[in-house]
């Protein structure tokens, strides 16, 4: 699964996105659950998720406990500042 | 009907020309263009840098277009964001509209370009003499 991150976030972590292999569909909740995990500044700015947004497969979502599967595409962003 | 994300400059008048030839029997063009302002708080901004979530952008451009377009009549539009670099002065969205009657042509530029400026996938960076700063957005 394709994780994407944009704007200040990827700024802060370094970079632009991560693959990972799901072994079996996990929750919205339960992959940022895994990226706290991961400590440094994955820590740092997933435990602050207030100040993020998330869309899967480019459409906001709102529910955390979203299911999500390989294919998806799943994207953290901080509010945007439009055009 | 067609939305762009591109890098390169916006030509105001030759965009313009070929728009109003394309749509040389609809009734009326209506035109938005916004361009990179060279202040922010009375400190002069060098340059912009905007950073885009591609695929998201297009997907919404198109889901939010087309529900304007479910309640106005318009024959055609060109819309044209330009990502990356910019420098105060320059054009960074245009937007065309041809319809048949100024008032639906006037309603979807008003609508999209408030879309547009709001809510696409865009983050704004300002590059100022000493520092650079994120645009805050309207919903922090």
């Amino acid at each position: 699964m394709k994780i994407l991150y944009f704007a200040q976030l990827k700024e802060t972590l370094g970079k632009d996105q991560d693959i990972i292999q799901l072994k079996s569909e996990i929750s919205v909740n339960e992959l940022i659950k895994e990226l706290i995990l991961k400590g440094g500044k994955y820590k740092e700015c997933f435990e602050q998720m207030k100040n993020l947004r998330c869309a899967v497969n480019c459409e906001y979502i709102t529910n955390y406990n979203k299911s999500l599967k390989n294919k998806d595409e799943i994207a953290f962003f901080p509010p945007v500042t439009g055009g | 009907m067609k939305v762009f994300f591109q890098k390169k400059k916006i030509v105001f008048h030759s965009k313009l020309n070929e728009f109003s030839l394309k749509n040389k029997f609809s009734g009326s063009i209506s035109s938005f263009l916004g361009k990179v302002r060279p202040y922010r708080d009375k400190k002069k901004v060098k340059f912009l840098e905007i950073e885009f979530y591609k695929k998201m952008a297009y997907f919404q451009a198109d889901k939010n277009l087309k529900k304007i377009l479910s309640k106005i009549q318009i024959d055609d539009f060109l819309i044209i964001h330009r990502y990356g670099k910019l420098f105060p002065g320059e054009n960074i969205i245009l937007v065309l509209v041809a319809s048949q009657h100024r008032k639906d042509g006037l309603v979807f530029t008003k609508k999209s370009v408030e879309w547009f400026k709001k809510e696409i996938t865009f983050w704004k960076k300002e590059n100022f003499q000493l520092h650079s700063s994120w645009v805050k957005s309207e919903y922090e």
